[in-house]
Parts: structure tokens; sequence; C-alpha cells
């Protein structure tokens, strides 16, 4: 059975194979250049004390490798669609699956076989892209600590493995269900997205409860390495978060979060500020920053800290494996229930 | 034969016409909610401090991602519609009935894939239709609509892309002969086409302009405009921009002429306006350029219409292909 495998998609194997030697030959050139321009430009900062700036003036890297590393977030799509789909579906198709169904093998095995080998090597191609683009951005996620937020977390660490399995299994249900190639492609291409889409909206930012800090106007607060912010504002005395209007015009307190327009302010500290639009002197704006401190309003930052990415990475794996468990059991049912 | 093709896609019309509609009514609902944002921000922006000054930030993160998935839309097209159109047939054998009719194999090919190509054309061109609406605010706020990506999916590109990328799938499909290679290729092909000419060939339709100023200065050409290389130059036509080395305003220190390093080796912002105009005039006597090479705002619907006519073009060679190899090739 192994060996039928091999031969039906040794050319599959052997193109993708192909495919992924010119990637990584891609990255691991373009990252050797990067990581030594990340060297030295840390060397030279560290000499002069500027290392502080250094992500407002240091671009790493190719642009076009950069589309290519996040265009990575296809992957997984683009095997389920190719791999998965056709798996039930393309045998039906063409009849095979009458021949195939018909000897000393059993369906349930014949399944589990073919599925098996080719979610191997879907976990391995991933794999491979995701540990590639993972050292590729490396120097990246030291010098913007972005490593957590929503896109670059997509594409690294072992998350891509879990989508790939899912990806893989959606196609291969798709495909078990509906009996046809394409319709499974389309129907593989839109749930991944669909599925994708809500996880990464609504399911992601809640996997563990978020750390809110509150911290005075005049002093910022930057939680340590690469964190996901997912709120900032400022609360008054009630603890309840101050709505600012939209048309943020006129005099802005402190810069955190976005500052606080002065006209969101109490009365009595609007007095403070003079009229209009004009701009603080020192002494008023210190003014009306120590009566908003008076009335205790503060800034706050809600935020999942650098110390969770990777618990986030494994439960999002955890999750998908289990969806792509969920639909190979499908696939299961499918295929032993159905007539050859 | 129209009425056969109609009969063949009559169910993957109407999908992709529900798909439109839902991606129809999440643009416009979020896009709707954009544009009252920016018009109650309107009123307040006044000559002294501009709506760019605010740091408010327009539309919700939904609309953005759906926004920017839209890019991918023609290569779905090309792939879902294009690649199947002569290779399922081939692989079904039901080309063989088809090829034995009394039209001809040309004829069934152009009929066949000049409906689809003018469907794809349609589907694009609504979702590029609609992103551009979505995108007003931005580009009113940001003044990004000439920027890589967003170049990408407004106006009347994403026409050009989705016909193309249908053309591929179906030239890939009468080379090929199988679904599942041709969607393969279509997908790198398509990829492969758009990044070498997004990133190589686009800055170069037209000759772009340079702004020379002061060395320390800064300029920002007026709204929308792409911008594509900032520095300073000296007066032999090296090129500084940016670098690791020790550096002011993008200069190596080592490049700056001894007479100047002196006025310049201080922090710049504790120089007096005096002190600056004299650096300023220091670098200047020694050859020292900044400059600003970019593509004007009025360059954004000529690039429009030749990137347009670059993939419509593509298209016509392709299909021509697909015309010869069909002929050429037995049922």
């Amino acid at each position: 059975m192994s060996w039928l495998i091999w031969r039906t998609y040794r050319a599959q194997a052997v193109a993708t194979g192909a495919v992924l030697a010119a990637f990584a030959a891609l990255v691991i050139i373009t990252g050797m250049q990067m990581a030594s321009q990340w060297h030295s430009a840390v060397v030279t900062c560290t000499a002069s004390h500027s290392c502080g700036n250094l992500s407002s003036t240091l671009f790493l890297g190719s642009r076009t490798v950069g589309f290519l590393v996040i265009m990575t977030l296809g992957v997984p799509a683009v095997l389920g669609m190719l791999c998965g789909a056709p798996l039930v579906a393309q045998e039906v198709e063409a009849g095979t699956s009458q021949f195939a169904w018909t000897q000393s093998i059993t369906r349930r095995r014949w399944l589990a076989v073919k599925a098996g080998w080719l979610l191997l090597a879907a976990v391995c191609v991933c794999g491979v892209v995701s540990g590639l683009v993972t050292w590729w951005s490396g120097p990246n996620n030291a010098l913007q600590a972005n490593a957590f937020a929503p896109g670059r977390f997509d594409i690294m660490g072992i998350v891509p493995v879990g989508y790939a399995v899912f990806a893989m299994a959606l196609g291969i249900a798709a495909g078990a269900l509906l009996r046809r190639t394409l319709p499974a492609v389309g129907l593989t291409l839109a749930g991944f997205i669909a599925v994708r889409f809500v996880v990464f909206g609504w399911v992601r930012p809640h996997l563990m409860s978020a750390v809110t800090t509150y911290f005075p106007l005049n002093v910022g607060f930057t939680p340590a390495g690469s964190f996901w912010q997912l709120a900032a504002g400022y609360v008054g005395a009630d603890g309840q978060p101050i709505t600012i209007p939209q048309s943020t015009n006129g005099q802005v307190l402190g810069t955190d979060a976005g500052g606080i327009p002065v006209s969101s302010l109490p009365a009595p500290c609007q007095a403070l500020a003079g009229s209009g639009n004009a701009p603080f002197t020192r002494a008023s704006e210190h003014a009306v920053l120590a009566c908003a401190q008076a009335h205790h309003i503060r800034a706050f930052l809600t935020y999942q800290p650098a110390g969770r990415y990777w618990a986030f990475q494994g439960i999002e794996t955890g999750i998908f494996v289990l969806l792509a468990a969920a639909l190979l059991a499908v696939a299961f049912a499918a295929v032993t229930r159905r007539d050859a | 034969m129209t009425w056969l093709v109609w009969r063949q896609y009559r169910w993957q019309a109407a999908i992709a016409a529900l798909l439109l509609a839902v991606f129809a009514a999440v643009v416009i609902a979020t896009g709707l909610q954009m544009a009252a944002q920016w018009h109650s921000m309107l009123p307040a922006c006044t000559r002294s401090s501009p709506c760019s000054a605010t740091s408010a930030s327009l539309g919700s993160q939904v609309g953005h991602d759906l926004v920017v998935l839209s890019l991918a839309v023609p290569v779905i097209l090309g792939f879902l519609w294009g690649a199947p159109v002569v290779a399922h047939e081939l692989e079904t054998g039901t080309v063989n009935f088809a090829w034995a009719q009394s039209i001809t194999k040309t004829r069934w090919l152009l009929v066949k894939a000049g409906w689809l190509l003018l469907a794809a054309a349609v589907w694009g061109g609504a979702v590029g239709a609609l992103v551009t609406w979505w995108s007003g605010p931005r580009n009113a706020f940001y003044s990004e609509q000439f920027q890589p990506n967003y170049f990408d999916q407004q106006g009347i590109v994403p026409i050009g892309y989705a016909v193309f990328a249908t053309a591929l799938g179906i030239a890939a499909g009468a080379l090929t002969r199988r679904t599942l290679v041709a969607i393969a290729v279509t997908i790198g092909g398509f990829i492969g086409v758009r990044l070498l000419i997004s990133q190589t060939l686009r800055a170069h339709y037209m000759a772009a302009v340079t702004a020379y100023y002061n060395p320390l200065g800064y300029y920002s050409p007026p709204g929308g405009a792409w911008v594509l290389s900032t520095g300073v130059v000296d007066k032999y036509g090296h090129v500084f921009s940016g670098g690791s080395a020790p550096q002011v305003n993008g200069v190596p220190v080592t490049a700056i002429p001894a007479s100047c390093r002196g006025l310049l080796f201080r922090d710049l912002n504790t120089l007096s306006r005096g002190q600056v105009h004299q650096a300023v005039s220091c670098m200047q006597a020694s050859g020292f350029r900044g400059f600003t090479t970019y593509q004007p705002a009025s360059h954004y619907w000529p690039f429009q219409g030749i990137e347009t006519g670059i993939y419509l073009a593509l298209a016509a060679a392709l299909l021509a292909v697909t015309v010869l190899v069909i002929r050429h090739r037995d049922a």
C-alpha cells in the first residue's frame, strides 16, 4: 500500500521538493545577508549608544522576499486544495476507486494509509517552510518585536503545521463528501479562509485572559518584548473607559494610547487649558496634567504578554489539529458507508 | 454554444454571485461606517491642524483584512474557472464529443474562453470597484492609493489581473492536459508574474521625478505620490541612503568634509537656527544635495492604464497559445 502511494505521488513529490528547494535557497541567501546586516547595525549602534531608535532607521531584507515570506500564509490552503481535495474525489471521479476498493485491503485501511502518508508529507512541507520563515524573521523579530502581531504569528513557529493538517483534512473530507474534485477544491479554499478568519479575529485574542495595566498620564508604559496589544485608552475615576470622539482636534494631553483630547477631560481641567485651540504652554500643560491626575484619570493598555507566545502557538495548533481529527472522522464515515 | 456554456457554468455563476454578494455586504457595511467616521472628522480639520495630523485610525480591522484578501480574487478565478476549461474536458473525455460536433475546435474554445474571460473581468471589476469605493476615505486621509499593494487592489488593475489569471489557467490546462497540474501552474505563474511586474517593472512605466533640496532637509512630495528612493547625493554622484555606519541624515560621517564636521558634530536639536544654516550651507558648498525620487500623484491613472494594458496583452498572448495548442492536438 505504501509502495502504491509512492508510485502515485512520486511526480508530485519531486515537483514539491524542487519548489521547496528554490524557496529555501532564496530564503537562506537573503536571510544570511539580513543577519549580517543586523549584526553590524547592532555593533555600530552599541558603540554609539543609539540602539533605541534602530527600529525607525533600519530596514532589513529585500521587499520581494518579504512578500514571498508573507505569501507562505497560503501554503496550507494550497496543500489542502492540490493534495487533500483530490485524495478521494479524484479516484471516485476517475473510477479508480472501484478497482482500489475491491482489493484484499479494506477501504478503511486504504484511506488510513493514504491519508496518513499525505498528512505526514504536508506536515513536513509546512514544517520546513515555517522553520525557514522563522529563522529568516529572527532579525526582524528582534528589531520590530512583532512576532506576536497578527499576520506574523500565523507564519512562524508551529501554527503553520496545524493549519496544514487542518487544510489537508478539510480537503479530504470535502472530497469524500462531494465526490468531485473541483467543487472539493473550492470548498477547501472557502472553508479554510473562513475558519482561519474566525479563529484569527474572534478566538485568538481570548485564548488566555488578557492583561490590563493602568498607568499615570505622565509616564509611558511599554511591556517587555514582543507583546500583542489588544486595546489602549483612558479610564476615569469610576474605572470606566473615557469615550474619545473621532475628531480629536485641539490640544491633546499625553502621547500614549493616542493621547487624550482636552475636550474629553472634566470641565475644571478644560478651563485650565486656556481658550480655543491655542497650543499648550509648559505651565498650562503642567496644570492640566495635575488636574487630570487629581480626577484619577489614568491610561490603560490591554495586551497579551510576550511570555505567552508559545502557549498561544500551542493552543492554536491544538485547535486546528482537533478540527482536523473531526474532519478526518467525517471522511472515514463517508468513505466506509458509500458504495464504490 | 453560448447556451451550452451557460448550462455548464450556471451553478458556478450562482455560487460566485452569492460570494460576491456576501463580500459586497461586508465591504459596504464597514465602508459606510468608515465614511461616517471620516465625515465626523472633517469639520474639525483646519489649515493649522490638518486631518492628517490627528492620530485617529480609519476603518475596522475586519474590513481591512477582507480588502487585503481581495488581492487573491484574480488567482482564485484563474484556477477555479480558467484551469478546468480545457483540462477537465480532456481528462473526462467530453472533448471527444464536443470536438466531433459541427462546430470547429477553435470556435468551441473561443466562445467558452470569451464568456469566462468576460465573467472574470466582471467579477474582478466588481471586487475592484467595491474596494476602491471602500478605500475612498483612507485615500483622502493617508494618500496611499499609489503605494504597492494598495495600487494593486483599486482602480482598473484588478480587471487586468483577473483576465490574465483566467487566461493563464486556460493555457496551462491546454498545455498540461491535467486539471490539478494546471491549478498548480496557475497559482505559481500568477504569483511569479505579479511579483516580477510589481517589484521590478512598475517603477519604470514613466520617467520618475527627482527633487533636490538641502542635504539636512526632508521633502515630502505633494499628496498621493509614490516615493521610490530618498537620500543624499554628493558632487560626484555617489548616493548615500541610510546604512548602519554613524551618519548625519544618511551621509556617513567619514564622507562629510572635515570643515563641516565641526559644525555637525553636535546634537542637531541643540544647534541654534544660525548654526544649522551654517552647517547646511557648508554641506551645500561641498556639493551635497538631498534628493527624493518619486512618481507624482498625476501618474496614478496612466500607471493603472499601463499595468492593465500589460496584463491584457499577456492574456491575449496566452489565449493565442491556447488556440495553437488546441488546433494541433487530436481529440
